[in-house]
């Protein structure tokens, strides 16, 4: 992708590269059917937003890596459910890491109590700005994150990265529930728009 | 003045889609929503896709020591198998359909949605219709593809397989009728035969009025061919018999 040809890649896709990740598909088709050079290929593509977003909720190195090999595992066991009409590869597996990282949150914090991980969260936000390596998808992300209201900003990033229920979430910003389920969903609704997401 | 929003499940879509629901009864209350709401569906699936750019955003780099173990633990580690219309969901009577081998698309079409809908209709636990939903849902990848093609093939030993395949979604389902009924202890077992290895597509689930319910097989890949045999119980982990089916797939 040339990085010059902003507004077209920008419509191209929210993720990394769509010509990637139709080939992404593939190999996950292909995972499917043993194929274990395709698991190979689908680990190096993936292993590194899979360990970055497990790790930005967990933040426990050990804890994220452990997950993170939960997460591969289940992506190997789980790839004959994958359906490429239902969605694309990167979205299937990302869906499954974050989910298995807000289970390990929320079983922490059942055990452990709230505040110990809440002293630790920063507005993510900031971390995406002064991240060193500006990739395209930081910069996109963080652009968009940027022409959001700051209530929509701060309760998607703490849900998200911070992997907080919405009721935490309205609990922090003191908003209603009503208001924090709208604020989140008007803005992902301008997130998609802002990157291009069909 | 007070707006209530309460009631409104769709404004838990962005919450839903960041895994930020509540607890596992309001995660289900609102799956089962998204099983009615086909926009909130689609609202869901462009979130997601948000969620991935998110997560892409904080890419890190993984121990270097994760990769082997991955892959090893990987080869120790059984698959799934492919989605297929559970042989063991106790059949129900269903309607009688006529169902003959010179169906036509359409008709094939027809006569699959039409028995998908029966096992909606007469699942009675919560359970079965979840399942039968979900069931209904794999079904749907075949029979919504824009482009389908119906193909048939009579058995060597009698009896019928008509597959409708979505190719370009790596899908198929097959249905058969008029097969042989098989002595107890025996099953019928499907195939996808690829050029390197073998594949189980699943059970065929017992006949009712000589015909099988529609059975999904996904992870279809180009140069496959759909077969099907006769193993004992419960289903053998490769061929053991001569296929009475061999049904090349244009994929």
């Amino acid at each position: 992708m040339n990085p010059s040809d902003s507004d077209a890649s920008r419509l191209e896709s929210a993720t990394a590269d769509r010509r990637g990740e139709r080939d992404l598909d593939d190999l996950l088709v292909h995972v499917a059917r043993g194929d274990s050079d395709a698991f190979e290929a689908v680990y190096d593509r993936l292993v590194g937003p899979v360990y970055g977003v497990i790790r930005r909720v967990l933040r426990d190195p050990s804890q994220s890596e452990e997950v993170t090999q939960e997460v591969l595992l289940e992506v190997w066991r789980t790839a004959t459910r994958f359906d490429p009409a239902v969605g694309g590869a990167a979205t299937w597996v990302m869906t499954i890491a974050h989910r298995r990282a807000i289970d390990r949150v929320r079983s922490i914090t059942a055990s452990a109590g709230r505040e110990q991980r809440t002293a630790e969260v920063h507005t993510p936000h900031d971390e995406v700005a002064e991240a060193v390596e500006a990739s395209l998808d930081r910069e996109r992300v963080r652009r968009c994150l940027d022409g959001l209201t700051e209530v929509q900003r701060e309760s998607i990033t703490l849900a998200y990265y911070g992997g907080y229920t919405y009721r935490q979430v309205a609990d922090r910003l003191k908003v209603t529930l009503g208001a924090i389920k709208t604020r989140i969903r008007d803005g992902l609704i301008r997130m998609r728009d802002c990157l291009g997401v069909s | 003045m007070r707006l209530r929003l309460r009631h409104d499940p769709h404004s838990l879509a962005g919450a839903y889609a960041l895994d930020a629901l509540g607890g596992p009864a309001e995660q289900d209350r609102f799956a089962r929503h998204l099983s009615r709401c086909p926009s909130c569906e689609a609202e869901v699936r462009g979130f997601r896709e948000v969620a991935t750019a998110m997560a892409f955003a904080v890419t890190a780099e993984a121990p270097a020591a994760l990769r082997p173990q991955v892959l090893a633990a990987a080869a120790r580690t059984r698959q799934l198998p492919p989605e297929v219309s559970s042989h063991a969901r106790p059949q129900r009577t269903r309607s009688t359909l006529p169902w003959i081998p010179w169906l036509s698309g359409a008709v094939a079409l027809a006569s699959i949605a039409v028995a998908v809908f029966f096992g909606l209709a007469q699942s009675h636990t919560q359970d079965e219709l979840n399942q039968a939903r979900a069931e209904n849902q794999a079904l749907n990848v075949v029979l919504s593809a824009p482009h389908v093609q119906v193909l048939s093939q009579v058995a060597t030993s009698g009896g019928t397989a008509v597959v409708v395949l979505a190719a370009e979604r790596h899908a198929l389902a097959v249905v058969t009728t008029g097969l042989p009924a098989l002595p107890s202890g025996k099953v019928y077992q499907l195939w996808l035969i690829g050029t390197k290895k073998t594949e189980s597509a699943g059970l065929l689930p017992p006949a009712q009025d000589g015909q099988t319910p529609a059975v999904l097989a996904t992870g279809v890949v180009k140069g496959d061919t759909l077969g099907l045999t006769v193993e004992p119980a419960p289903g053998s982990a490769q061929p053991t018999t001569k296929p009475i089916v061999a049904l090349p797939l244009p994929v």
